[in-house]
Formats: structure tokens, sequence, C-alpha cells
């Protein structure tokens, strides 16, 4: 009791205050959502206030590399071409969706929602490589910046003279990111598409369904490798942050989309490397866990929907029982407790066989039931299902609101909008991630950039427009 | 004509989509004039036919079918007896072309419709703003209208 | 040399393909004359050397890390988000700890049809280990630790004073109910930067949920939960619903693998925050499902654009033609390019041996606008003539013809195709490392091994459990190896 008198308040552990000690006892869940606080964000300071990077980039996959960083609370500057823009601004999903304007010179074209989230809270600038003039304001930028993203085809900004290793004279704390198809080698000039990155890398051969099974390798929706990749570069920019503290020294990274694909394919290249097995596809089962799939019930959940997504596809159900209690309980509830007799081993039931008696068992079961109800019987037995959500369902998930991860934005300049991106990349309790615009019209920061970051007159930067330089 | 069953009788091209059709047998139905073909696919090869079948019940109607010599008159999906039907849209109607749009489906004005009034300034630089009210007030007018009528919603 | 061989299970194989018997690459990589003529052609020798001498793969062991001193701790089970985030960061040279339960952690456990000949097995022990623990066991060391037990999370606890960052992945809550969540260590270490990566949360009405008989919640829920696998597949226009014509999932664990590389950003620029700026750590929670979501396009976007709930369109894009791939005679073939002159050349080069190809589609007025080629018939009918020239090339036929035409095209592999592809050589994306327990094994490279000063680089393949037991507990907590014995029998490690 003395002991404990005798330790200043301040130096003893435990609460120092009531709002520690409540935070302390409150219960996880709320604790949770108390410190991590959706919808409060910008009130918290950002982690990477202070970088300046440079974004010479197109279509998703280096875009998304330095829009991580600008959601990070760097100040990123995009440079694009003038007049046309990103040429990811030109797609739109069936060729319907379009903000406008692009650029007042073309009022009848708009900016596809086909590159949205990919440049999100950049300044826009506008600028040719090719003349001369625009030599010099290159190089301010990148003696006030930390770094720099391209994707151009290698040699073209080396014969620009903005290679790296031009870049590093002028900035030895500079840190340069070449991101394309390939890198160097005998391919080195190759394109990269996304597509290309799925198909070069393995990743098409091992999705879809079987061979056997009159299944072809499908391709992932839209281009989300391409934002995979895109995300391995932050890491790989991130990591060098954190060396130049240390050193002073940038670096130069050069890095291969479609490697990143090469990199996720788990097992696959060991198992052809050790055995000179190669792996084929599975379709919506599993390779190494039995009962985890995606099986089809017999109705949808939403059967009078006009949309046909609602009417005709809301019958997919995730299933998981793959230890042995939770398979018995399945089989049980499926009314097929030979099945459980017959692989009690969860190595007997991965077999293939054996995953292609059982899954047709699962689906003989629910060919009469909805997708909600199978998802219920099997969640109220305590086994673990899922619905295979759709958009809509995803827009209207009292999970995802509640998190904010799915919330609308009024956008500075284009009006309404509707966000899955930035606050989806995760929670951060002290330094979240923020998203103030999606993206801007062309040129829409000349003036920010050139004039007030860069000091040129408005009389030269209007010249500069005029003469098509910008 | 593999891949494609080229109807000589009517001239009708109809295209056999490549995944569906890549191995498969039965009989198709040329969509211009409806004469039923039999044919066995083989990793793409037309092993056996088109052969016709008179008198017998197509199993699959073919996705999209054109007529070439006839200025490619187009049989889309989805017509009744002819083509069989693309469900697989995002929603019921499918437009094809730009979705010009005011209001989100929320109700709040978004900037999705041209063309719209100029609003750049030098270079074409934009501030942050979008000025409804002064570039388009129609549509201010109009949100206003949703808003008393309680149409305008959080989400 | 040839030889008689009878095969007479797939074990038989084995002594075929082992990589004694057939090692790789099977054929070499291009030599670097070759590349030069390559750089040459676009009159770029010179930057394409200077690359090289730069930024070559096999100089990586003679440049610095640039995490080095970084400590990390990487505890969970089952799943590859974790592991993912932490091979990141140890492939970059941070110091990454593994703490198993001292069953090992399941992971290991798991092998492609429960086929234990796939598994390797260590040749001091004979302990095997399955590959996809393997393939993502890289630079790690491997600990016990007995979670459960009060003494085990005394000694976590002791550990996580030492650390910089955790990536954790319990079910929601159970580290804080057991006192050893971020509530209770940032009291002890407020440096410390705590990530949970889960599937769909570790808070809210959908958060993750451990079966009623203790199974865990696993990839591809995070995929289905984010309209991933809706989105993904056939539709069941293009084949049959049930065989092919339905939503798909990923093959691999994809959404684990998002959001792993996700936590290591968030990760990452929140040490950069502690040591510029502030002196605290924080708490980050990153889910397979919302990663995922964030790099949807714009599914949802879209949905609150006009109401439109995206379909799925199989191996074909609905905004981009030709961008796809499309059986052929071997395989599968992608052809892309939609700007109208990729898209007249790819019909000049394909009419040269299908002269009706280049008949139906150019005299088609529906085809002559470059917006108007990606409604859906129009899809169909260029997919379906493609195919047809197709099925009678193989894919390097295929290939050859359309990139004399400049055409960006190119087969779709299969992974031994991968392996032996010579740019994937001679720019080492695949490798093979000789592991002291495991022998040699063939790996996927970081993509992040391509740098000029700290490039990343897998230095050990695979860790057999507990391997680091008696030097982590000796160096962090100062437990010697007697005491560790004691430990050992009471069940705490």
């Amino acid at each position: 009791m003395i002991e404990k008198e005798r330790i200043p308040m301040e130096e003893q552990p435990g609460p120092r205050s009531k709002e520690e000690l409540d935070a302390n006892k409150m219960p996880f869940e709320e604790y949770c959502r108390k410190v991590f606080d959706p919808g409060n964000e910008f009130e918290k300071p950002a982690a990477l206030s202070g970088v300046r990077w440079m974004s010479c980039t197109m279509y998703i996959f280096t875009p998304h590399a330095v829009s991580n960083l600008a959601e990070l609370g760097a100040e990123v500057v995009k440079i694009e071409m003038p007049r046309m823009g990103d040429p990811m601004k030109h797609t739109s999903p069936f060729n319907e969706c379009y903000y406008y304007p692009l650029h007042d010179e073309r009022p009848m074209t708009g900016q596809g929602i086909g590159c949205v989230n990919a440049n999100v809270n950049e300044y826009f600038i506008t600028m040719d490589y090719h003349r001369e003039e625009m030599k010099e304001p290159f190089y301010r930028l990148v003696r006030m910046s930390d770094g720099l993203t391209e994707c151009y085809r290698p040699g073209t900004f080396d014969r620009w003279k903005q290679s790296y290793r031009y870049l590093m004279e002028i900035n030895p704390r500079f840190i340069y990111v070449w991101g394309g198809g390939f890198g160097y080698g005998p391919k080195v000039f190759g394109g990269s598409y996304d597509i290309l990155g799925q198909s070069h890398a393995g990743l098409a051969s091992i999705t879809g369904f079987h061979e056997d099974f009159g299944g072809h390798p499908v391709k992932h929706t839209n281009w989300c490798i391409d934002w995979y990749s895109g995300t391995m570069i932050t890491v790989g920019v991130l990591a060098a942050l954190y060396w130049r503290r240390k050193t002073g020294l940038g670096t130069m990274i050069e890095f291969s989309q479609v490697q990143c694909a090469t990199r996720c394919c788990g097992y696959g290249v060991p198992l052809y490397g050790r055995f000179g097995i190669v792996r084929q596809r599975w379709g919506n089962w599993d390779t190494q866990l039995c009962v985890h799939g995606i099986i089809i019930c017999g109705k949808s959940d939403y059967p009078d929907a006009k949309n046909p997504q609602l009417r005709d596809e809301a019958r997919y159900v995730m299933v998981s029982a793959f230890n042995d209690p939770d398979f018995k309980e399945l089989c049980n509830i499926i009314k097929r407790p030979d099945l459980y007799e017959k692989y009690q081993k969860h190595k007997d039931r991965v077999e293939a066989e054996a995953q292609v008696e059982i899954y047709d068992a699962l689906e003989k079961w629910a060919a009469d039931k909805s997708r909600s109800e199978v998802v219920k019987i099997l969640t109220d037995a305590g086994l673990l299902a899922m619905p295979v959500y759709n958009d809509m369902e995803v827009y209207e998930s009292p999970h995802y609101r509640m998190r904010g991860t799915v919330r609308w934005q009024f956008d500075p300049i284009f009006g309404d909008q509707l966000v899955h991106s930035t606050y989806s990349c995760g929670l951060m309790s002290k330094t979240p991630r923020r998203k103030f615009w999606d993206f801007r019209p062309v040129g829409a920061d000349n003036v920010k950039i050139y004039h007030e970051m860069l000091g040129y007159p408005i009389s030269t930067i209007k010249e500069w427009y005029d003469k098509r330089l910008i | 004509m593999c891949d494609i069953i080229w109807c000589k009788k009517c001239n009708t091209v109809n295209y056999l989509d490549p995944f569906n059709f890549w191995n498969w047998e039965g009989k198709v139905k040329c969509a211009g004039c409806d004469t039923v073909y039999y044919i066995y696919m083989i990793q793409g090869q037309m092993y056996k036919g088109p052969e016709e079948r008179p008198g017998e019940e197509p199993d699959i109607l073919p996705l999209y079918a054109d007529q070439p010599l006839n200025g490619y008159e187009a049989f889309k999906p989805g017509i009744e007896g002819k083509t069989r039907p693309y469900n697989c849209l995002p929603r019921e109607i499918y437009l094809g072309k730009a979705d010009w749009r005011k209001f989100s489906i929320r109700n709040w004005p978004m900037r999705a419709w041209a063309p719209q009034p100029p609003s750049a300034g030098i270079a074409g630089s934009h501030g942050f703003k979008w000025d409804i009210e002064k570039l388009s007030p129609e549509v201010w007018e109009e949100f206003l209208e949703k808003k008393k009528k309680g149409e305008v919603r959080d989400w | 040399m040839a030889k008689e061989v009878e095969i007479r299970s797939r074990e038989d194989t084995f002594k075929l393909t082992s990589c004694d018997e057939r090692p790789w690459p099977v054929t070499p990589p291009p030599s670097e004359e070759e590349v030069m003529k390559v750089y040459a052609k676009r009159k770029a020798e010179e930057f394409g050397k200077w690359c090289e001498d730069n930024l070559r793969f096999e100089y990586a062991w003679s440049k610095p890390e640039a995490l080095q001193g970084v400590r990390v701790l990487e505890v969970g089970l089952w799943r590859l988000s974790h592991m993912f985030a932490a091979s990141l960061l140890a492939e970059l040279g941070a110091e990454v700890i593994k703490v198993e339960p001292p069953e090992g952690d399941p992971l290991r456990k798991l092998t492609p049809f429960g086929r234990e000949e796939y598994m390797l097995e260590d040749q001091y022990t004979g302990e095997k280990c399955g590959l996809e623990f393997i393939h993502e066991m890289r630079n790690k060391y491997s600990i016990t630790l007995n979670l459960e037990t009060e003494e085990g999370r005394e000694l976590y606890k002791k550990l996580a004073k030492t650390v910089d960052i955790i990536f954790e992945g319990y079910p929601p809550g159970w580290t804080d109910e057991m006192g050893i969540g971020y509530r209770q260590l940032s009291e002890i270490n407020p440096r410390l930067i705590y990530v949970w990566i889960g599937q769909v949360g570790q808070w809210g009405p959908w958060k993750d949920r451990v079966s009623k008989f203790g199974q865990w919640m696993l990839e591809p829920f995070g995929q289905c939960a984010c309209s991933f696998v809706h989105n993904t597949g056939y539709p069941p226009d293009l084949m049959p619903r049930g065989k092919g014509g339905d939503p798909t999932r990923s093959g691999v664990w994809l959404a684990d693998y998002v959001a792993g590389e996700q936590a290591a950003v968030n990760a990452l620029a929140a040490l950069y925050w502690r040591d510029e700026v502030s002196g605290e750590g924080q708490f980050i929670e990153v889910t397979a499902a919302e990663a995922m979501m964030d790099i949807l396009d714009f599914d949802i976007t879209w949905y609150g654009f006009n109401a439109s709930i995206k379909a799925r369109t199989g191996s074909w894009d609905p905004n981009l033609n030709q961008y796809a791939w499309n059986p052929c005679k071997d395989g599968y073939m992608m052809i892309g390019g939609q700007t109208d002159r990729l898209w007249y050349r790819i019909c000049m080069c394909i009419e040269r041996d299908f002269p009706q190809f280049g008949r139906l589609i150019t005299e088609d007025p529906l085809l002559k606008e470059m917006a108007a080629r990606n409604a859906l018939e129009a899809l169909v009918k260029t997919y379906t003539l493609t195919s047809r020239w197709l099925r009678d090339i193989n894919r390097i036929e295929a290939e050859q013809k359309l990139l004399e035409y400049d055409i960006a095209a190119g087969p779709l592999l299969y992974i031994d195709e991968t392996c032996e592809f010579p740019h994937f050589k001679y720019r080492p994306w695949i490798y093979t490392i000789e592991d002291e327990h495991y022998g040699t094994i063939l790996y996927a490279t970081p993509p992040n091994a391509f740098q000029m000063r700290t490039p990343a680089r897998v230095k050990w393949l695979g860790r057999p459990l507990g391997k680091d037991n008696e030097e982590i507990f000796m160096k962090r907590l100062g437990i010697d190896q007697i005491k560790l014995r004691e430990l050992k029998e009471k069940g705490v490690v």
C-alpha cells in the first residue's frame, strides 16, 4: 500500500484518465468504432503529409500506385496530354457513363467512369514532353518533388533527358519509378495490359471451370490485376522513402506488372518446379479445402425484380465446412450422413472425385431453395455461409455503411458520386486515408501548379496554352 | 463455314459464339429462315455438319446473326424465335450510348450530361466548385423542387 | 538420351520431372547480345545497358536492404493475408518473426487435393510442409508460443514491446479478450503499429465469424462479400449455367493478397508518420472484402450513377473491343487493340488467312465507330470470327502473325510455360533457391527486386516449425535453452 503511494500517479501503469478507463472497458466493437471513427477522417493528420510526387502515368496500373500515396496525404501532380487527357478517361462500361466536361474545347466528350478511383486527390496539369520549352518546368517540378512514377516505353524518357540518370544529378533524393509490362529483357517494349498480365502470368490458366467440365479460363473482372500490381509499387516506394531517411539517397525502381500476377499464383510455381505438375483450373471449389466452395441454389432471391442481375443471378452461396465437425453437421443438414461416413477425414474428401460427389449432393439439396434460405439454414446450424453479393447489395449493406467503406461524396467538379475506394483500403486510427475528389478536367490545375507552385507568370502560361505546349 | 453457319437458303450468317460452341453437338436454327441445322463441333472445328434436319426442333438459337448481302441487316440478341436473348445485362435496358443524367440515384445533382456550359479559366483551369446555380440554373431549380418534395435522400 | 519408362501411377512421374532429372530452366535464357539487339531496334542500347547494369536481379545481393532494422511480428492462422503483408516487408529487409502455436500454422498442412506427395519434407526432421505455406514463408523466423496459456501471453507481450509492426489475423476481438490486443499492447508500447487483417471486418454487422465448431472464415469469403465473384465469370448467355456460366471465384485467394499488400502500404505509411512526425503507433484494420472492393474499378460507382449492377462478361471486356482471349488450336490467345488503328490492323492480319473475316467485319456499317464496337452484338460477331481464324493456328503462330502488325497479342500461358518464357528467365521472375531443409525450390521472385539501391530478395523459403525458438527467445527475451525446455514441457512453447 505504502509502496504504491510513493510512485507518482502519472507513472503508475493503467489508465490515466476517465476517458482512458472507459476506452479500456468498452466492448471491443464499440472501441473499434470509436477509435476508427469513420466519417471524421479529416480531423486527423495524414500519414504522408509533406511528400510530393509526380504522376507521369496513364491507364490504371501506374496511376493507382501513385493514387495510394495521394490518399495517404501526399501532394501529387498528375501530368496529362494537352487537350486529350489520360486515355483511360475515354473508357466507360458499355459506353454509357460519362461525366462532363473533359475539356471546354470538346463539350460533347466526357470523362468515362473507367478511370474512377485511379487518380484520387491529385492536381491535374497538362504538359507536352516532346517540346523543348517544357524541359525547364519539368526540371523545376523534379527539384521540388520527392519522386515520380512513369509508364512510357523504356528509352522514351531517356531520349527526353528525363530518365533517372539525368534526374539523379539534379535531385539526389529523387525516387524514380518505372512501371510497365515487362522490364528489361527481350520483351522490354511489350505493351502492358491487365488482360495480358493475367494471361501471361499463368493466373488465367488457373481461374475458371475445369476443362473436363466444359469450362474455359476466365478473366478477373475489369482490371483488378492492374490495381493489384499498382499497390505493390507503392510498397516499394514507401520502403524507398524509409531508406532515404537514413541515407538521403533516392533510387530507381523498375516494376513489371505482369510479374505481380505470377507472384500471387501461390503453390503453382513450386509445384511445377519440384514435381513437374502443372496446376489446372478448379472452378468455384477449392483445391486445398473441402467443403469450401460456391454452390448454385435453385431460386434467386428476387424472382420478380426487373434487373436481370437480381432476377436471375442472385442465387449463389459460398459455403465453408472443411473441418470435421462442420462437415459432419453439413452432411446431416443435407440428409446425407453417408457422405460423412465415407469421407470422415479431410484428406479423403478433398480429393478431386470426392469433391465432385460432395458438391453434387450439396447442389441437389439446394436445388429447391432460394439463396437466402440456404444461407439461413446453414447459418442457423452454426456453419459458415454467405451469399455471393452483387453491387446493389454492397451498396445497401449496413456493414459497409457503418464502416464508411461505401459512401456518397459530392465531388467539387462533378457532383454526386458513390465512392467505394480509398476508405476501403483500410481503417487507420490516427492517420486515416481520405478522398477530396476523384478526377478533374484536363488541365484543371495548370494555373495552380505552373503559376502558384513553379512561379511562371500568367502570360507565359497563356502563351504555352495557345501554342499547345500545355 | 464453321463457327458461323452461313445459311445458303437465305444468306444469313449465324454466329456461333466461341465459348458455348467450342465443343458442342446439337441442332441450331437459322435466324433468317428457320431451317434447322445439325452440327458437331470439336475444338472449334466442324466435325460434322451443318446438315439440314427438316422438321426437327432446335436445341439452341444463335446469339446474333446478320445478312451481308442485305446491308448487314442484323438479328440482335433476344428476338423471339430467332435469336436467344442476352440476359446477363447490368440493367433491364441496354443503351450502348452515353446515358445523360442530371441526378444520381439518390437525387443529388450529378454533372453527367452534355454539353456543359464552358467553365474553364486560363489554360483549362478549374477551381473546386461546380457553380450549379450559375452554370445550370434549371438543374438547381429542379434540385430544390426535389428537396421540397422529400425526394432527395441520404442513400 | 532416350530411355524406356513405365508409368503406372502418379508417383512414377515424379522421378522424371524432379529438378534433378529436369532442372529449371529447361532451355537457357536468351543471351545478353540477343537482348541488346532488341534494344537497338528502338535505338535504346545505351539506356538498356544502363538499366541492366543498375537493376539486374543478380546484383541484389551486393546491395543494402531498404527496411533493415524494422521489426515485425506476424501472428495468425490459416490465411495468406497476414503472411503476404509480412512477406512484402521481409523481402525488403525487415526482420519478421512468425509466431505459431505449438502445433504450427494449419496452413502448413494444406496441399492440393490432399496429396501428401506434393508436400516437401524437411531433410532433418522428416516433417512435411505444404507448398502454399512454403511459398509465402519468405525470410521469416518461426517461433512457437501458446497464446492460450497465460505465460505464453506474457511472453508475447514482452516480445511485442520490442517490435515496430504486428500483423495479426485472429478472429475479431480474440486477442483483445486475451489481453494481447491493440488496446493492451499500445499501453506497453505506444510506438506499436498494429494491423489486423481479416475477411470482412473485426466489427460491424457482417464481421468475421467463427463457426459453432471453431472453424475460421477464409478466402474466398472476402471475394464474395464485395461483389468480385458476382462480376467475374461467363454469363449464362455464353456458357450454360452450372457448367461455367456462373459467377466464378479467382483461382487463387486473391483478396487475401490484395488485403496483405494494402496492409503493408498502410503499415509503412504509419511507420513513416511515426518516425518523421509523431513518435506514435496506431491501430490499422484491413479486410479482404474491402481491399478487394477498392480495386473493382467503377463497379459500385456505376450503381450510384444509374442503378446498374455490373454483369459478368467472361473473358471479353465490356469497355473495349478487341480486348479478350478466345480459344485457339492449342489453348487460348489474347488479342488487344481498341483504337481504330489497331482494329484495322487486326483485320488486315486475319484476312490474309481468312478473307471472309475482312469482308464480314470491314463491310459492316455497325462496326465502323469505335464506341459502337463495344455493343454486345459487335463483340459476339468479332470474337466469333476471330475464333474461326484462331482455331486453325496455335499460339506461337498467332502471336508472330499479329506482332508483325504491331498488335499487342499474347498467348495464354500455363504455369509451366510461364516458367519457361524467355523474358521471365532473362529478367527472372521465376527463380530457384537451394534451401537447407527442403532442397531446390522454384518460386516467384518479388516484383520489387529490380531496384537500383535496395532491391527486394528472398533469402530463405519455408521454415521448419519453431526452428528459431532458441535464437529469438535468447536474443529478444533473454530466455536460455534450459528455461525454454521447461516452457516446452509446460506447453507454453
